[in-house]
């Protein structure tokens, strides 16, 4: 115990080096468990998102790619689909429902996605919840009503009965803005923690409401604009998606439904497990997980260094200390104790510093993270894995602790009471 | 009053022995009384459908056995199966949890789906983390077969997994 004052206290005399020391530590400890916070985080935000899907269809391109944008809304469609293939598949008799969806739009950064009934009856995420409302109703016939997802209505502040407009496009700021059919919010689904949060929901008949008008690709002008009235009494029946869900009733078919999607004569479709897909995206992001991991503890290792560097360095000007200590009855052991004992200390400082580093960061950037990102950084307790790399880090202080230890303890008498010049 | 108890344990115990486990290989999950499907004789290379082979005109592709003959004796039975996993839900933790199992890596894409009987649609309630699709693992649990029905090909094995592990080379 004395052993440890006199560590404490002598650490305490070279205060600002041993904080400097004590820092350099904590940032590379909170680089490490930031890197692997956000590492089981997204996996698990990625993995709570769809259940319950037995296959996702779309234009054909990549099976994580089309994973990204129907499920994520990360990235584009490569393509649409007829809608006339969505209904030959919604009706087969293996598939017991279907989803359409159909993206593009978007409104101040939020994606706007056209479904139907369907989706609010059995799109599943988590361990097979169903979406709920916290507000207000689904869309019904009208086309010019919007089911807003937790975050947008949060972030934008809207409430059941406001109206807005969407944009043309998928970019935050959008130039060109479908102004003429502005949209009714009708309900506010409750949080999900997924992409669903982001998202603005109306129906398909809106979606076709909207670009009705649009020739060559602008919005109309004059009077070939087709006003919202207008357009509520034409057929606002899609001719195309973007992609759809499907639930099987048998999921012993889902490769025979997949393999007769992907053969379809009509167009070309792709049709994909989306917990295959989840796996070929995990295992393509391993390489960089596993990047960053190595980075961070070879910045962690780099922080044991300094360390390693700043006790080293002061053994030189604590010759006198340790003379002195051997002097009054310090066995060379107990030197050696009081070394690693303060690299120990140290090192635990390091830890605890960048444990609340992490614990201070995750509380300010939670929000802005979710809303930039929709990742949610929970303030959890440190896991079974991260107390493990916690507890190795220390065990590496202890054991380069042991090499000014080493040192002193077969110096400290000779080298102290010696003149050099 | 002491004895019949005693008799009871050792029944009990007797009971709880008795369901060794059945190692199982795909072939067996086919009813010896199978209908044979006649191989293809056609050559691969008969350049005079290569234009409706292609297009997307040409007849729709062939429909392998959705709703093939199950092996109905295997039901309930206590049986260690090997296969690849092919995820179809994946918990928090990134563990799959509800998997279907077939004999071949790649089953779902370079060739045409396996028929109904050589799939194993299999639920793990504690889950197993895949870390590549192409390890094969033991899968130890109850086998249900569902015989067929009507024309919906609703048919096939499911198993309750108690036991997952990785599959290792005979040596």
């Amino acid at each position: 115990m004395y052993l440890l004052r006199l560590a404490l206290a002598s650490l305490a005399n070279r205060r600002f080096t041993a904080f400097l020391t004590a820092f350099s530590i904590a940032l590379s400890v909170c680089l490490l468990l930031t890197v692997e916070r956000v590492r089981t985080e997204a996996r698990s935000s990625f993995a709570s998102t769809i259940s319950g899907t037995d296959l996702v269809v779309g234009a054909r391109s990549g099976s994580i790619n089309l994973l990204l944008y129907s499920v994520f809304r990360i990235g584009n469609a490569t393509n649409n689909i007829r809608w006339d293939s969505y209904e030959h598949y919604a009706q087969h008799p293996q598939v017991k429902w279907a989803i359409p969806i159909s993206l593009g739009d978007s409104h101040r950064g939020y994606r706007v996605m056209g479904t139907n009934q369907s989706y609010f009856e059995h799109y599943q995420y988590g361990r097979r919840q169903h979406l709920q409302m916290a507000e207000g109703r689904e869309f019904a016939t009208d086309p010019f009503e919007v089911v807003l997802g937790a975050e947008v209505a949060e972030a934008l502040k809207y409430t059941v009965g406001d109206t807005l407009v969407l944009a043309h496009g998928v970019s935050a700021i959008s130039l060109v803005k479908h102004d003429d059919k502005p949209f009714k919010v009708v309900g506010i689904l409750q949080r999900t923690g997924t992409p669903v949060d982001r998202t603005l929901h109306i129906s398909l008949g809106g979606m076709e409401a909207i670009h009705i008008d649009w020739q060559n690709g602008v919005p109309a002008r004059g009077n070939g604009r087709i006003s919202a009235d207008q357009a509520r009494n034409m057929d606002l029946t899609p001719t195309a998606i973007t992609a759809f869900m499907l639930g099987l009733n048998s999921k012993i078919a889902t490769f025979t439904l997949q393999r007769e999607i992907n053969e379809f004569r009509g167009e070309p479709l792709l049709a994909i497990l989306p917990g295959v897909a989840l796996q070929e995206l995990w295992s393509m992001m391993g390489t960089a997980e596993q990047a960053l991991f190595v980075i961070s503890l070879f910045v962690v290792l780099t922080g044991l260094i300094g360390m390693l560097t700043a006790i080293l360095t002061s053994l030189n000007e604590r010759r006198r200390e340790m003379a002195i200590l051997r002097s009054v009855g310090a066995r060379p052991w107990h030197i050696a104790g009081l070394l690693i004992l303060e690299a120990f200390a140290l090192a635990l400082a390091g830890v605890v510093a960048g444990l609340a580093l992490l614990y201070i960061g995750t509380a300010l950037a939670q929000d802005y993270v979710q809303a930039n990102y929709g990742l949610y950084l929970q303030l959890a307790w440190p896991s079974a894995y991260e107390w493990s790399l916690l507890g190795i880090i220390l065990a590496a202080a202890v054991l380069m602790g042991a090499v000014p230890a080493w040192r002193a303890y077969r110096q400290s008498l000779a080298d102290g009471l010696s003149i050099h010049l | 009053m002491l004895r019949t108890l005693l008799a009871l344990c050792m029944l009990l115990s007797f009971s709880l022995q008795a369901a060794p486990i059945k190692e199982l290989t795909w072939e067996a999950l086919v009813p010896a009384d199978a209908p044979h499907v006649a191989p293809q004789t056609t050559p691969l290379h008969d350049l005079s459908k290569m234009g409706t082979a292609l297009g997307e005109a040409g007849p729709a592709a062939a429909q392998s056995m959705p709703n093939a003959p199950v092996v109905t004796a295997l039901n309930g039975e206590n049986v260690r199966l090997p296969g690849f996993i092919v995820p179809l839900e994946v918990n928090e933790e990134g563990r799959t949890t509800d998997f279907l199992l077939v004999p071949y890596y790649g089953a779902c894409i370079h060739v045409p789906p396996p028929p109904s009987n050589q799939i194993v649609h299999v639920s793990a309630k504690q889950g197993i983390k895949v870390e590549e699709l192409y390890q094969p693992y033991w899968i130890e649990g109850t086998m249900q077969v569902k015989p067929s029905r009507s024309d919906l090909a609703d048919a096939g094995y499911q198993m309750a997994a108690n036991k997952i592990f990785i599959y290792e080379l005979p040596d």
